[in-house]
C-alpha cells in the first residue's frame, strides 16, 4: 500500500533504502530506490514529504535507481556516490553529501533515456482548468523560475523538467517532481513559495548552488493527471530586457521541441505525430523578459488571449 | 543465471509470482539485452506495470529495426546495378525475414558477408556512399591486421548517420582452427523478398549462430546467444531439424552445431535438439567444454574456471600463438591511457 512519506517512520525508510525496496510513486512512474539513507532521508522527508511511497514494491517498477559508491574505497574514505539507473551513464561521482542532487539527476537520466512510451521534452509544465502551458528553454533560460512563479500563482505544477507527451492522446502527463533551483533563482523561489518549501542549499556542486522547492499538495494529490496543451512557450531570460512575445509558426515550434526532446529520434514517426498534434492545438510564442514579474504578467496575458 | 530465467524470457514458463523475483528478472533481461524479446514472448504478463516496461522495450527494439531496415536499403542503393551478391548476417537477417529470433531483438549494427574477390569493389562503393573507418582502427597496422588475419574489415561508420556496418568476407578469421565452408553457404543463400540482398537459409542461419558462439568467441553474451538459438531452432521445419547435423558436417561446423543443440536442448528442454546433438561423438575436450559452459552459465563458485577456460580457448581457436603474442605486445605498446586512438606505428614488412 502507498502511504504519504510524511507518515512513514524514518527507521522504516532507512531500512527500505538500504535494502533497495523503497518505492516512490509519482505521476505515471513507480521508482525503486536504493541509496545512502543518511543523506537521502532528509531529502525525502523534506521535499518529497507529501508524495506517495511504499516500503516494498507492489509490482515491477519502470524506473530503478541505485545511488552507490563508484568504488569500494569511496564507501569509506571521503565517501562518494554516483547514480546507477541500470544502464551506462556518463555521470561524475559526487560527494555523498550531495546525494539529493545525485538522486534528482539519476531520476532525470532514467526518465530521459529509458522511457519510450512518452515523448520526453526538456520543459517545465504547469496547468490550470485542464489546460497546460509547456515552457521549453535551455538550462539557465529561466524555465524553473517561471514554473515556480506560475505555481505560486495557483497553477498546478506538472513538471519542472520534462513534458511527458502521451503518444496516443498527445496530452501531457503530470509528473510533479520538486522544482530544481540554481544560483539566483533560489532567493526568488524562497520569496514566491515561502522559505519552508525550499530545501537546504547544496553548495559547490558542478552546477553551482542547488536547492529544491516542494510542490504543493494540490498538484500532488490532484485526480487530474493529464491535460491538453494550450500554450507552448520558449522563455528567454535576459537581464534588463523589455518583455516581449513573438509568435512562432508551427514549423519553427516543432523544430524547437524536437531539439529539446531526449527521445524524439528514437521514437521517430509517432513522436513527430504527437508533436504536430500538440502544436496544432496550441499557440506558440518565444517570450523575452527581464524580471520574474514581467514573465508572469506576460504569460497571463497570453493565457487570456488563448482562452478568449 | 538460472536456467528457469531463460525459460521465462522465451515464454516457456510463467513469470515468478513474487515481486522481487520479477524485478530481478526484468533487471537481468534488461542488462543482458533480451528484454525486447521477453516483451514479445513472455507469458502471464497481465499487470499494467509490466506492460509499461514491455512497451518501452518494444519501442526501443522497433527503433533499432527501423534503423536496420533503412541501412539495408542504403546498402542496396550503394550496390544497385553491380554484380556483387551481399548476404545480410545475424540480426539483420532475422529482422529481414521476420522470424521469431528477430522479434524484439536489439540490433546495433549491420553485418554483411561478401565474396572475398568482391572486397575491394565493396570497400570502394561503401566509401563512395559515406562509410568511413573509425579513428580507432584507421591506422596502417590495424587495417593490415584485419586484412591479413581476420574475417572482416575494421568496422565502417557512416559519416552523417553514425551507423556502423561490419563487412565480412568469411565467417571465421583466416587464422582460425575451424575451417568453415562459407562459400557453400554463400552460394545457397536466399533472396530477401523485395530486395536485392540475400540471407542464409534458416538451417545455415542456425549454423552461423552456432559457429559464432562456439567456434569463435568465449560465449560472452550467453543469454542473448541462447535465446537467439532457441528461436532459430524452434522456427525450423521438422525436416530441417533432421537435416541440420548433416549440413553442419558438410560445411565443417559439426562440433559448434552439436554443442549449440546440446545446450539449447538442455536449457529449454528440447528433446529433439538433445537427440540430434548426440549424433556427434566428441572426445574428452568436448566434454570439458560442455562443463566449462555450464559452470559459466550457472555463475556459481566454479564460474571463474569456466570463464577462464573459454577465454583461453577462444584465443587458441582464433589465432596460433606465434601470431597472437606479437600482436598483443604491439597493442600494449600502442596503447595510450585514456584514448581510443592508438599510437600509430609502421606495419612490419
Amino acid at each position: 500500500m502507498h502511504v504519504k512519506i510524511r507518515d512513514l517512520e524514518s527507521a522504516d525508510i532507512n531500512s527500505a533504502l538500504k535494502k533497495g525496496t523503497f518505492t516512490l510513486k509519482l505521476g505515471p512512474f513507480e521508482h525503486l530506490i536504493k541509496g545512502p539513507s543518511r543523506y537521502l532521508l532528509p531529502h525525502l522527508k523534506g521535499i518529497y514529504r507529501d508524495c506517495d511511497a511504499a516500503l516494498h514494491p507492489i509490482d515491477v517498477t519502470e524506473i530503478t535507481l541505485r545511488l552507490k559508491a563508484p568504488n569500494f574505497i569511496r564507501s569509506f574514505v571521503r565517501p562518494q556516490i554516483s547514480p546507477d539507473p541500470g544502464f551506462q551513464v556518463p555521470a561524475v561521482p559526487l560527494p555523498a553529501s550531495m546525494a539529493p542532487l545525485g538522486f534528482e539527476m539519476g531520476l532525470n537520466l532514467s526518465v530521459a533515456l529509458k522511457t519510450c512510451r512518452f515523448v520526453t521534452v526538456h520543459a517545465g509544465v504547469v496547468a490550470k482548468d485542464g489546460a497546460a502551458i509547456v515552457m521549453s528553454a535551455a538550462s539557465g533560460g529561466g524555465k524553473s523560475t517561471l514554473s515556480a512563479a506560475l505555481h505560486s500563482k495557483g497553477y498546478a505544477l506538472f513538471s519542472d523538467e520534462f513534458a511527458l507527451i502521451d503518444l496516443q492522446t498527445a496530452e501531457v502527463k503530470s509528473y510533479p517532481r520538486p522544482i530544481s533551483l540554481k544560483q539566483n533563482s533560489i532567493p526568488i523561489a524562497r520569496e514566491l513559495l515561502g522559505a519552508d518549501r525550499i530545501s537546504p542549499v547544496i553548495s559547490g556542486t558542478p552546477k553551482g548552488d542547488i536547492a529544491y522547492a516542494r510542490v504543493n499538495q494540490e498538484s500532488l494529490c490532484s485526480p487530474v493527471t493529464s491535460a491538453s496543451v494550450k500554450l507552448i512557450l520558449f522563455p528567454n531570460f535576459q537581464t534588463g530586457a523589455q518583455s516581449m512575445a513573438r509568435r512562432l509558426n508551427p514549423a519553427e515550434a516543432i523544430m524547437r521541441l524536437v531539439a529539446a526532446s531526449t527521445n524524439y529520434s528514437l521514437l521517430g514517426e509517432p513522436a513527430y505525430q504527437a508533436m504536430v498534434s500538440i502544436v496544432k492545438g496550441a499557440r506558440t510564442f518565444e517570450i523575452t523578459y527581464g524580471t520574474t514579474e514581467q514573465s508572469v504578467r506576460l504569460v497571463e496575458e497570453l493565457v487570456g488571449e488563448v482562452s478568449s | 543465471m538460472k536456467i528457469e530465467t531463460l525459460k521465462t524470457i522465451v515464454g516457456l514458463q510463467s513469470l515468478p509470482e513474487d515481486v522481487m523475483g520479477r524485478i530481478r528478472l526484468i533487471k537481468f533481461a534488461d542488462s543482458n539485452h533480451v528484454l525486447g524479446q521477453m516483451a514479445y514472448h513472455a507469458v502471464n504478463t497481465e499487470s499494467k506495470a509490466l506492460s509499461d516496461i514491455f512497451e518501452n522495450a518494444k519501442l526501443r527494439a522497433s527503433h533499432d529495426h527501423t534503423m536496420l531496415t533503412f541501412e539495408m536499403n542504403r546498402v542496396e542503393r550503394a550496390f544497385s546495378g553491380l554484380q556483387t551478391p551481399i548476404v545480410v548476417l545475424k540480426g539483420g537477417a532475422y529482422v529481414a525475414t521476420g522470424g521469431r529470433a528477430g522479434l524484439g531483438r536489439r540490433v546495433s549494427d549491420l553485418d554483411i558477408l561478401v565474396q572475398h574477390s568482391d572486397l575491394s569493389v565493396v570497400e570502394q562503393q561503401l566509401s563512395k556512399f559515406g562509410w568511413m573507418p573509425d579513428a580507432e582502427t584507421d591506422n596502417e597496422y590495424d587495417q593490415q591486421y584485419y586484412r591479413q588475419h581476420m574475417h572482416e574489415l575494421p568496422p565502417l561508420r557512416h559519416r552523417t548517420r553514425g551507423t556502423v556496418i561490419d563487412v565480412h568476407h568469411a565467417l571465421l578469421p583466416k587464422t582460425a582452427r575451424f575451417r568453415i565452408d562459407a562459400e557453400l553457404m554463400f552460394t545457397q543463400a536466399l533472396s530477401i523478398s523485395g530486395a536485392n540482398l540475400k540471407v542464409f537459409s534458416p538451417i545455415d542461419q542456425f549454423i552461423h549462430s552456432a559457429v559464432h558462439a562456439y567456434a569463435d568467441g568465449a560465449l560472452d553474451t550467453p543469454a542473448r546467444t541462447l535465446v537467439e538459438q532457441y528461436f532459430l531452432y524452434s522456427d525450423l521445419k521438422t525436416e530441417d531439424m533432421d537435416a541440420l547435423i548433416q549440413r553442419a558436417k558438410e560445411v565443417g561446423a559439426a562440433m559448434p552445431v552439436a554443442l549449440a543443440l546440446w545446450l539449447i536442448g538442455h536449457v529449454f528442454e528440447l528433446l529433439a535438439a538433445e537427440q540430434h546433438s548426440k549424433q556427434l561423438k566428441g572426445g574428452w575436450r568436448y566434454y570439458l567444454l560442455k562443463h566449462a559452459i555450464l559452470v559459466k552459465l550457472e555463475a556459481g563458485w566454479a564460474a571463474a574456471f569456466g570463464k577462464a577456460y573459454l577465454y583461453v580457448r577462444s584465443h587458441y581457436l582464433r589465432m596460433p600463438l606465434y601470431l597472437l603474442l606479437p600482436h598483443l605486445i604491439r597493442k600494449a605498446i600502442q596503447w595510450r591511457p585514456g584514448s581510443n586512438v592508438p599510437t600509430d606505428l609502421p606495419f612490419p614488412q
